[in-house]
């Protein structure tokens, strides 16, 4: 008897509240733009331009592939495991100037545009197709994550998000506990020519603070993302522990390490200087980015 | 055929080829038919041809004339074949106002960055005129210029050194670039056209002019009237050309030289050749810039900067 009414219910289900969800689906989804507007989509998009790198962690996270990706022509840029997820896409261009040509030739049905970079060409990028604009430059680690989220709203594929997003919260939970806590951790990238610090509030500063770990004010004001600083005001703040993201070998920290100043560094002193993929800690902040930099500090300063 | 009158002719054929190729060639190459359909509304191509391309060309058209025009005027009073409009300091004035705009305040919409650069570019004409006065000698003009310009160019830097992580925006506004603009920035270019036959009321003035101080004050010409009218028109066609594309270098510096090559320094025949040098060499250099690598595009700026500055070194050495 029971089985039956099990199974009446799984057939009301398929009946009823099946179609009745499509509907919904269908319906598209309304989304709120602080600044510029109300974006009404029609159904739910299918071919998916984006223009920024995080934008693509969102759409590989939900298993959506884009049609388009300004990935500066360089698709080594995006994480491999992005990479694999989204298969073969075209590329638009760069972020900081991506082809409106080639984007209105995809025929796109949504554009996910960086409100920093593609501000200017809102009103453009909207003739082509509804566009979605987000912060993602210089946007912190939760509002990231909320980006994310809106993507996934957008993409009618709100709920799965929110799993990914528990799931993602509790690898974090994980990875924290494999961490020695409280440990005071400056991120920084370096290039040929300086060196950047990332400040406690960057992306990078709220992954490590996410993770039970603290990051030094290096500003006057927290909220100025990231810093460029020399030899002497890194030793003046001396963190003990410092990840320092590289593109290629040839960065600052040749020279650096030739100066007796450098030697003065605690981090250094106790071998706690890591190099990482700078690629992957700075160019596409996002889901997938945050579990392999958490994954790479717990292979870094892990406790077993 | 008169060879002034041919030269601007076959300029004219030259600058109409280079638009028709503008709207036909890009990230995606449409024929000619496909262009003209495209540009009624509703077309597939409309968005392509009538949104992008079109306004983009009529930009180029507009800016690479004014910049150019600029450059004769501020030659001619200037007197001096190496000057160009940048030695106003009017460009850079713009682009410390846009610097500070974009370092400093990233939070405010990009859409302000024409009235602000704008609103720089006209503070720093007022700046140089303060400081030189209607009745200065071109020699002080051009010091004065020089020295401001330098100024701004060093306070761009401190700008752009204390916010580094919004160095690459800067950068790229300060390349000069086509890249996305549309009606909405035509618009704004449009004052600029409307100084363009106050340009050619000027002509016989500053041929006089061409002749020193003296004789054009002896031959009825008020001088220092015209060089503050020429000044003037040169500003306000640099600062309407800046405040939207940025400040696309050297074409003030080339295309006055190739005019003047092609036609000589009357400026009857200069200014309409110089218009349309400049034009060209703009919507070359836009065209460059979509088709060498696309999806890829790269500032205009950098094309005319590749152009512009071995041209520069060849003057130099010419000059000398």
């Amino acid at each position: 008897m029971k089985a039956v009414f099990k199974h009446w219910i799984i057939r009301f289900w398929l009946i009823f509240a099946l179609p009745f969800c499509a509907v919904q689906a269908q319906a598209g989804a309304t989304i709120e733009m602080p600044g510029f507007g109300e974006l009404q989509l029609e159904g739910v998009p299918q071919r998916i331009v984006a223009l920024e790198y995080p934008f693509v962690d969102a759409l590989a996270t939900l298993g959506v592939k884009p049609v388009g990706v300004a990935d500066d022509n360089a698709p080594e840029r995006l994480l491999p495991e992005i990479r694999e997820s989204i298969g073969g896409w075209q590329s638009v261009g760069t972020r900081a100037q991506p082809s409106l040509e080639t984007i209105a030739a995809l025929k796109p049905d949504l554009i996910i545009a960086d409100i920093d970079r593609h501000g200017a060409v809102y009103a453009q990028l909207q003739k082509i197709a509804p566009t979605l604009i987000l912060p993602s430059r210089r946007a912190s680690y939760a509002e990231t994550l909320n980006s994310e989220l809106v993507i996934s709203r957008a993409l009618g594929k709100e709920q799965q998000m929110q799993t990914r997003l528990e799931a993602h919260q509790q690898t974090m939970e994980k990875f924290a506990t494999q961490l020695p806590q409280q440990t005071e951790i400056q991120f920084a990238v370096a290039t040929p020519k300086n060196l950047y610090a990332h400040a406690p509030d960057s992306f990078i500063g709220g992954l490590i603070r996410t993770l039970g770990l603290s990051v030094p004010s290096i500003n006057r004001s927290d909220s100025d993302e990231v810093r460029q600083i020399g030899l002497e005001q890194l030793l003046a703040f001396n963190p003990p522990h410092l990840v320092i993201g590289r593109y290629n070998d040839a960065n600052l920290l040749q020279q650096w390490q030739k100066q007796p100043l450098w030697q003065l560094l605690s981090a250094v002193q106790n071998n706690h200087v890591y190099p990482v993929d700078a690629n992957i800690w700075v160019r596409g902040p996002g889901i997938l980015a945050a579990e392999q930099m958490a994954a790479d500090l717990v292979s870094l300063l892990g406790q077993g | 055929m008169n060879p002034a009158l041919r030269t601007g002719l076959i300029l004219c054929f030259a600058v109409a080829a280079a638009a028709a190729m503008n709207l036909q060639l890009g990230a995606v190459n449409l024929p000619f038919t496909a262009v003209l359909l495209g540009l009624q509304s509703g077309h597939e191509n409309y968005f392509i041809v009538h949104e992008l391309r079109l306004p983009r060309l009529l930009l180029a058209l507009i800016v690479g004339a004014s910049l150019a025009l600029a450059g004769v005027l501020v030659q001619g009073v200037i007197r001096n074949p190496l000057a160009s409009p940048d030695l106003l300091g009017v460009s850079q004035g713009a682009s410390l106002a846009a610097v500070i705009l974009i370092a400093l305040y990233p939070e405010v919409s990009s859409l302000w960055l024409p009235v602000v650069s704008l609103l720089g570019a006209l503070a720093a004409a007022m700046i140089l005129w303060l400081l030189c006065g209607r009745h200065a000698s071109p020699i002080k003009i051009a010091i004065t210029g020089v020295a401001l310009a330098a100024f701004y160019a060093s306070a761009i830097d401190f700008v752009m050194l204390t916010r580094p992580q919004n160095l690459n925006d800067a950068l790229l506004w300060l390349t000069g670039s086509l890249w996305g603009r549309s009606w909405e920035q035509l618009w704004l270019v449009l004052p600029a056209v409307a100084l363009m036959p106050l340009a050619v009321g000027l002509c016989q003035r500053l041929n006089l002019n061409n002749l020193g101080d003296d004789y054009a004050t002896t031959l009825g010409s008020a001088v220092p009237q015209t060089r503050f009218m020429a000044l003037a028109l040169a500003v306000g066609l640099t600062a309407a050309s800046v405040a939207v594309c940025g400040p696309i270098g050297f074409i003030g510096l080339m295309a006055p030289h190739l005019a003047r090559r092609l036609v000589g320094g009357r400026h009857q025949r200069l200014i309409p050749v110089v218009m349309l040098t400049g034009a060209l060499l703009l919507l070359l250099a836009d065209l460059a810039t979509r088709i060498i690598k696309p999806p890829i595009e790269l500032p205009a700026g950098i094309m005319t900067a590749i152009l512009g500055g071995p041209y520069f070194i060849y003057l130099l050495k010419k000059v000398r």
